[in-house]
């Protein structure tokens, strides 16, 4: 791991740590529902101050506390147009099928390009700590992933392109 | 009225929270908080000159200005923490971070996020997030847990 992403994993895990302490809470506005008060923000008084961890202007991370309901939104790291697609396309197919992910929310926050939903219903039924270490080996594997995806991306196209010049030598 | 279908009722409400009133407002002067906040940064920038980072740290995270009517001396605080935290050998964090007091730790765990939310060309995240992780060594998660529910955001 390099030497800058440490302490970036370290803060988004402290972060979602001290975030990570939920509650069962229901609405304040209707009655019988029970809804996550991040996405609701009916009542202002069970939403927490949201924080940004950022390693670089093009690395952030958002995280959006309150008192049943967390919010984590990630800007992955896209240094170029072929990065850019890859990363669309990659967290697209995730959203596609959210429903697998449990955590996964079907659409990113705005300047973000992928963002996960937990509730206290999640960290009831799974344990916390796993969870905290679900989302760090989502951010190391997504970077290693995209980066590996651009390499083999860029090798069968260079194939391609010798194979198909070939025919006009 | 062809849209009375999405007026929020709720806010019409007798009893409904306001922001404002979630915290009590600092009862000082826009002005002579922001004079304040001045004259601070200088004394900073000479500490920092004369190499006393800790008395630099402690004058900047007393009496932090927060609210949103102090937008100015919230800006001039935080580019004050920022240089002095720019200026810090990473080795000496940990002896300054501990010798801190809590309420100290909270307002500098609150600038550091701050910082890292307004990403501009004078912050390095870098630094910042050595900063955080020496900070949450000594001051444990419920540092962050104080930042994230105190509404008095500086």
């Amino acid at each position: 791991m390099s030497n800058s992403l440490r302490p970036y994993l370290a803060a988004v895990r402290s972060t979602l740590t001290a975030a990570m302490t939920l509650e069962n809470f229901s609405s304040q506005v209707v009655e019988r529902h029970n809804k996550p008060e991040v996405e609701a923000r009916a009542t202002p008084e069970a939403l927490l101050n949201p924080l940004v961890i950022s390693r670089n202007e093009n690395e952030r991370v958002l995280i959006e506390p309150s008192i049943n309901s967390i919010r984590l939104s990630i800007k992955i790291k896209q240094a170029d147009e072929i990065e850019r697609i890859l990363c669309h396309k990659f967290t697209r197919f995730m959203m596609m099928r959210a429903e697998n992910f449990i955590i996964l929310r079907r659409k990113p926050v705005s300047g973000y390009d992928i963002s996960f939903l937990i509730t206290n219903f999640h960290s009831e039924t799974m344990l916390k700590h796993k969870l905290v270490d679900f989302i760090i080996q989502f951010m190391e594997e997504v970077d290693k992933e995209i980066s590996e995806m651009k390499l083999s991306l860029n090798a069968r196209a260079r194939i391609v392109a010798e194979s198909y010049l070939t025919t006009f030598d | 009225m062809n849209n009375w279908r999405r007026i929020d009722i709720d806010a019409y409400d007798e009893d409904v929270v306001h922001e404002t009133d979630l915290y009590d407002p600092d009862p000082r002067d826009p002005a002579t908080v922001a004079n304040d906040a001045k004259q601070k940064a200088t004394q900073v920038r000479s500490l920092i000159s004369r190499g006393d980072i800790p008395a630099a740290l402690a004058a900047v995270l007393t009496d932090a200005p927060y609210g949103s009517q102090f937008e100015d001396a919230k800006n001039v605080s935080l580019s004050a923490v920022l240089l002095i935290l720019n200026s810090t050998k990473s080795t000496d964090i940990p002896g300054i971070v501990k010798g801190l007091s809590q309420d100290e730790q909270d307002t500098l765990m609150k600038y550091l996020y701050k910082g890292m939310a307004s990403q501009g060309t004078e912050v390095n995240g870098s630094v910042l997030l050595g900063w955080h992780e020496k900070l949450t060594e000594v001051a444990g998660t419920g540092c962050i847990v104080r930042v994230m529910t105190d509404r008095r955001t500086v």
